[in-house]
């Protein structure tokens, strides 16, 4: 293909059938899980640091991780939660994303 | 005996004896070993050029399949986990993106807080705005470390060896790392106190290492892990 054929004008497509469409934008996660070496104002100042979360709001995630094991701390496309949990490991917290379920 | 970091004029200051420095740097070059990215920087222009886009060349990390993990430092699957849980496929192709940058980053923040322990004067640890977020990730992951070699991956393995403590032999190795990791546990708290705003110098700027004072009275630890 030379570049001459190249066009931004919508390209009509054809119609996919419904099993192959793909699920509507599901939203990503990104969760941190309780470990027991990460100190609990550490965690909280990560949250704030990284998200740039108030105090509460950071210490109530931080909690959640403490009591429930984990918790969710971003939400949003796959790309965006990759490169949270890429940032958070990086801050040495076990930080994993997945599928909104 | 050490002093907590407090703020000084916009910086961070700990006082540290020699021996203390000499088990901190000792501990963090340790740390970076086994971070040490495949790329350091080179001086090729091409070579630096990839590894700054943190893709990792090792063949090992070509694969996807979970074979060349089962060879890994157990240490370096917590410094750097697994990022899903229940997909081997994606994370590893997570891994393969990222592990070659996080190793850059965390080998960087770590040759940081070589350097501001090693420049220390009249025991002085001195660490401006930038420095003091690097040597916090840098502790945290030497912390993590340390952690794993004494087998603490779980809140529970966490309180059997605090528990153990009160009646390990002294010149039990265990008890020794134990001693400094609940060390480190207290210089990181202070650091962080600090970088939050909290003034530690009513509190406790001092530290205590006497082992049998690790429990409070209601038996929980301390050092506040989450």
């Amino acid at each position: 293909m030379s570049p001459a054929t190249l066009s931004l004008a919508p390209v009509e497509q054809e119609e996919t059938s419904t099993d192959e469409v793909v699920a509507p934008d599901v939203p990503w996660v990104t969760i941190v899980w309780n470990d027991p070496v990460n100190l609990m104002t550490y965690v909280t100042w990560v949250f704030e640091t990284y998200f740039g979360y108030a105090r509460p709001k950071a210490e109530k995630l931080m909690m959640d991780v403490h009591v429930k094991g984990r918790a969710v701390v971003s939400n949003g496309p796959r790309e965006s939660m990759e490169r949270d949990a890429e940032a958070l490991q990086g801050y040495g917290l076990w930080a994993t994303f997945e599928k909104d379920s | 005996m050490a002093r907590a970091f407090l703020r000084e004029k916009g910086h961070y200051v700990a006082l540290l004896e020699p021996t203390e420095r000499t088990v901190l740097l000792g501990l963090m070059q340790q740390t970076r070993l086994l971070l040490s990215p495949e790329i350091e920087p080179t001086g090729d222009a091409f070579d630096d050029l990839v590894a700054s886009m943190g893709l990792s060349l090792s063949p090992a990390d070509q694969q996807t399949d979970s074979a060349s993990l089962d060879d890994r430092d157990p240490a370096l699957d917590r410094l750097l986990p697994t990022a899903h849980r229940g997909d081997d496929e994606i994370a590893a192709e997570f891994r393969r993106l990222t592990e070659e940058g996080l190793r850059q980053r965390k080998s960087g923040n770590l040759d940081v807080a070589l350097a501001c322990v090693d420049g220390a004067v009249g025991n002085r640890v001195v660490l401006d705005e930038s420095q003091a977020p690097a040597f916090l990730m840098a502790l945290t992951d030497v912390r993590l470390l340390l952690g794993e070699r004494m087998g603490m991956r779980t809140e529970e393995d966490a309180e059997a060896l605090h528990a153990a403590m009160d009646d390990i032999d002294d010149d039990d190795p265990l008890g020794y790392a134990m001693a400094w990791y609940d060390f480190l546990t207290w210089l990181q708290e202070t650091l962080t106190q600090a970088l939050m705003g909290t003034d530690l110098r009513d509190v406790v700027a001092a530290y205590d290492d006497d082992l049998d004072d690790d429990l409070d009275d209601d038996g929980r630890r301390p050092d506040g892990t989450v």
